[in-house]
């Protein structure tokens, strides 16, 4: 009688431990931001392995990274190995940190989601304790198929990823499956499903003709794998025996190579020009009282632009386009010359007074803010002497190249002036 | 006036002259600096300086500029491209083709219901219109190094320490580069037979081979490799008596499954060219107007003399070291000259990597561009990949051979149990309808899962072909797979198709 009550409680138990596993994971999949969210579980990498350690994690909480892409490389007391990620996604939260020692396998070690997904707004999945037992022991899911929930529970555990080592794991086939595959499995009346609890010894886990073969008992279990192994000695350089001794020992560190920096966009310099438009209100006015015509001030402004745009010597920072490159290749850059249109609006402001304006404080650049690598204010508008010998209304033509072009700009402004000061009568003609 | 107004306009300009100097010197300080950085850069280190512009070389040198590392390629020969463009591949299948049109014009178009009136040949015009096709090709190499930022240094470079390597330029003087990183992809060169001194006239390799300047009587070719089965077709067809002296008992080198092989020779001993297998040649006499080899059977015996107008050295390659300075720093070859690596191609020199003819595995272009697109992702991610049991091999004669994985052979001796599927091209419909059905599809796959192991392909085309051949077993495919594939009708590649359906069942036209 007692041993039935146990046996009644155990199972009750075991019920409510369903449960509690499924709440979460259901209001999970409930959530559409969230719906990616995946626990990513210590990989055994050898069939014989029951935990690691963690060496380092190569991306970082946050990143996204992509399939094949090294995650983090895992120690056993065997041998140190990389695990790649099998799809593309984000770590969304890494749980066992660097160096984390004896992590079981099976037990959560990451967090990851879809790639796009909003980390901020992601709901961390519950752990799910049974996914071990279910990635060891892939061959004796079939029998219990009737059963509904271990069906869902695999599906976290084998999509969330897995290592380069663990040839003939039964994994989520993400991939279309292979002719021979869907055919064989018609052909034992498996449904489409099973195809994920097939162990894979494919290139990423792919699922082959010989893994279903083995499946189903056509020909020996272990004899597809070990194929696999075959091949893959034969997808290395065969460096073995190497006859110059030489030494050959594998160390795990990389060449340090600087991470591409992010190019901080340096902010555009101000030019500035004070150009006398008397000129301009004389010929204005010449041309209204001979022809009775009224042309706006901002007229003689957009034709000399246009004028001075022409020809303005190369841009220092812009790319040359594939045609110039070629050109360049075939020795023709010489007589295509080296200027090119420009596309510069200039901003026009009249100056005001100067009993109003405060002195303008130049800070001049410390030597050991450039000796430290700072950057001097940038957009600071450098006015260089107007008006040589047209007096009359000064207004201050400006342009904001980007860094390492004022000369380009510097031309600019100074074809407008002359333009406008010397005869503006040309742009009415 | 001027005066009166000015300040007021622009108080700036007329403030304390130290001021002022300060705003109009500003620009000056700012170009001064500039230009100083620019010097400064050239003297800098780069991320990473490759030694050769050859395949491995430019690949590696584009695919690094891609990546956002200050690059530099050192190349001596003035061109980019290494062998392959200038003086192996390309200029090879100019030549190839050219020919090939010509031997057909001469002897295949009448029964087609063309009829040509008098066919000469224009040596000269043939190897212009190869040298435009290099041209053309090199410069396009050129144009890729400038749109990814690659500098491009013109010249021999030497190890001067791990570090630095000293360049002697070509237009004369002498240059440093400091790299981070170092990349050797020196290449390979034709490997001399011994007791002949090559001069590329009389004695040549395949670099004279594509550059001959007329159409020689007598040509012995020795080795029946890759490279000398072609160069000895393009002269067999332009009209020289050809031989080809091989050591072993079959002809195009190791790898070429034995059957394709045979067949092969026959088919090109009908296009007129000579082949005596299991023979080494003893020596070689360069007086006089011809070249003398001497012959004897490889297993002692039978002595012959051969008489040539031109020997053609083609025995195979050899890895490409000299003057590179290796000693300066101490790092190693193996017997045969390859640079010794570990997978992910260092050197024992941690920053130092090596790719392509100068290291291990075939010497094949297409081999050496994916070591090097690998060898910059070991560096800028630490991971990189190329998969050697799936790079294929490609003879360009005519029919072509192309093969991918294993050969019956090595499946043999490595113990494997594996099923054959073949189908000929004379059971292909578009093949009867070109008149080109010499050849056929071979396919090896596992006797037990059918996975694909082998694909060789003697046939029109066949190059082309063995791409798909290539994917399926990068894809670990079995051979219903293919099978089970749609393929074009009528193309050459039906028969492609049903060589996997006779390797997992049964052909249909056949």
């Amino acid at each position: 009688m007692a041993s039935i009550a146990a046996a009644c409680r155990l199972s009750a138990r075991a019920a409510t431990q369903q449960l509690r596993n499924h709440g979460p994971r259901r209001a999970f999949h409930a959530g559409q931001t969230s719906l990616g969210a995946q626990n990513f579980n210590m990989p055994a990498l050898s069939p014989t392995m029951t935990e690691g350690n963690i060496a380092n994690w190569r991306v970082k909480e946050g990143d996204s990274f992509v399939a094949g892409d090294v995650l983090l490389e895992i120690e056993t007391d065997k041998a140190q190995m990389d695990v790649e990620a099998q799809d593309d996604g984000i770590l969304a939260k890494i749980i066992q940190g660097d160096g984390s020692k004896a992590v079981q396998v099976g037990s959560r070690i990451a967090v990851t989601a879809e790639p796009g997904d909003d980390l901020s707004s992601l709901e961390i999945p519950a752990e799910n304790k049974s996914a071990p037992s279910q990635d060891q022991a892939p061959k004796e899911q079939p029998k219990q198929e009737s059963a509904p929930t271990p069906k869902k529970e695999t599906k976290p555990a084998s999509s969330s990823g897995g290592s380069k080592a663990s040839v003939g794991k039964a994994r989520k086939q993400t991939y279309p499956l292979y002719p021979s595959v869907q055919h064989l499995l018609k052909e034992a009346g498996l449904p489409k499903e099973e195809a994920d609890k097939i162990p894979a010894t494919g290139p990423n886990g792919r699922l082959l003709k010989g893994d279903v073969l083995a499946y189903v008992g056509k020909i020996e279990e272990s004899y597809a794998s070990e194929l696999a192994n075959r091949l893959k000695k034969l997808s290395h350089l065969d460096l073995s025996n190497i006859k110059a001794a030489a030494p050959k020992e594998k160390v795990p560190e990389k060449p340090a190579v600087e991470a591409k920096k992010t190019a901080i966009p340096e902010p555009p310099v101000e030019l500035a020009l004070p150009i006398s438009l008397q000129a301009v209100y004389d010929c204005q006015k010449r041309v209204q009282e001979s022809i009775g015509v009224f042309l706006p001030v901002s007229t003689f402004i957009a034709r000399a632009a246009e004028l001075a745009n022409d020809d303005l010597p190369r841009s220092q920072i812009s790319k040359p386009s594939a045609d110039e490159l070629f050109n360049a290749v075939l020795g023709l850059d010489k007589i295509s010359g080296k200027s090119s249109r420009g596309s510069f609006v200039p901003q026009v402001t009249a100056l005001p007074p100067a009993s109003l304006r405060p002195a303008p404080t130049v800070k001049k650049s410390d030597i050991l803010d450039l000796l430290a690598g700072k950057k001097a204010a940038a957009t600071k508008a450098h006015v260089s002497s107007g008006a040589t010998k047209v007096v009359g209304p000064l207004n201050v033509f400006s342009v904001s190249v980007p860094r390492g072009d004022e000369r380009r700009g510097r031309v600019f402004l100074e074809r407008v002036k002359s333009v406008l000061e010397a005869e503006p009568g040309r742009l009415v003609v | 006036m001027f005066r009166s107004v000015v300040p007021r306009a622009l108080p700036r300009a007329v403030r304390p002259s130290a001021v002022s100097r300060s705003t109009f010197c500003a620009p000056n300080i700012y170009f001064q600096g500039r230009s100083r950085r620019g010097y400064a850069s050239e003297a800098e280190e780069k991320d990473l300086v490759i030694i050769g512009g050859g395949v491995a070389g430019y690949v590696a040198a584009i695919k690094a500029g891609q990546s956002g590392l200050k690059v530099a390629c050192i190349e001596k020969r003035g061109a980019l491209g290494g062998t392959c463009l200038n003086v192996g591949c390309i200029p090879s299948k100019s030549l190839l083709n050219n020919s090939h049109l010509y031997h057909q014009i001469l002897h295949d178009t009448k029964h087609r219901g063309i009829e040509v009136g008098e066919v000469k040949i224009n040596l000269q015009a043939m190897m212009q219109a190869k040298d435009t096709s290099v041209a053309g090709l090199t410069k396009g190499v050129e144009f890729l190094f400038k749109k990814n930022n690659v500098e491009y240094i013109k010249g021999t470079g030497a190890f001067q320490d791990e570090h630095t390597i000293a360049v002697n330029l070509i237009d004369g003087g002498e240059t440093t580069v400091r790299g981070k990183n170092i990349l050797i992809a020196t290449g390979s060169e034709a490997t001399p037979f011994p007791g002949l001194t090559i001069d590329e006239k009389k004695v040549i390799t395949s670099t004279g081979a594509i550059a001959m300047t007329e159409v020689p009587k007598k040509m012995v070719v020795i080795g029946g490799g890759i490279i000398g089965l072609e160069m000895g077709s393009v002269w067999s067809r332009l009209g020289s008596e050809v031989t080809v002296v091989e050591f072993l008992g079959q002809i195009g080198g190791p790898g070429m499954d034995a059957e394709v092989a045979k067949q092969t020779q026959k088919i090109l001993a009908k296009q007129g060219m000579k082949f005596k297998l299991n023979t080494k040649v003893t020596k070689g006499d360069m007086e006089g107007e011809t070249v003398t080899i001497n012959t004897e059977a490889a297993k002692g015996g039978k002595e012959e003399t051969l008489d040539a107008d031109v020997v053609l050295c083609a025995i195979g390659r050899r890895p490409y070291t000299n003057g590179l300075g290796l000693e300066n720093i101490g790092l190693e070859t193996d017997d045969r000259g390859r640079l010794i690596i570990d997978q992910e191609y260092r050197t024992k020199i941690q920053h130092i990597r090596a790719i392509g003819d100068v290291t291990f595995g075939p010497m094949l272009a297409h081999k050496a561009e994916e070591e090097a697109v690998a060898a910059i992702e070991y560096l800028t991610k630490g991971y990189g990949h190329v998969n050697y049991g799936a790079i294929p091999s490609v003879m360009y004669t005519h029919p072509e051979v192309a093969w991918v994985g294993q050969s019956e052979e090595e499946l043999k001796s490595a113990g494997v149990k594996y099923k054959v599927g073949s189908f000929p091209f004379s059971a292909n419909s578009r093949a009867k309808t070109n008149l080109d059905t010499l050849g056929f599809v071979k396919m090896l796959s596992d006797a037990e899962t059918d996975r694909i192991l082998g694909i060789h392909i003697v046939g029109p085309n066949a190059g082309e072909m063995i791409a798909e051949g290539v994917l399926a077993i990068e894809y670990g495919a079995s051979s219903e797979d293919i099978a089970r594939t749609s393929h074009a009708h009528p193309t050459l590649s039906e028969a492609f198709k049903e060589a996997a359906m006779a390797t997992y069942d049964k052909a249909i036209h056949y």
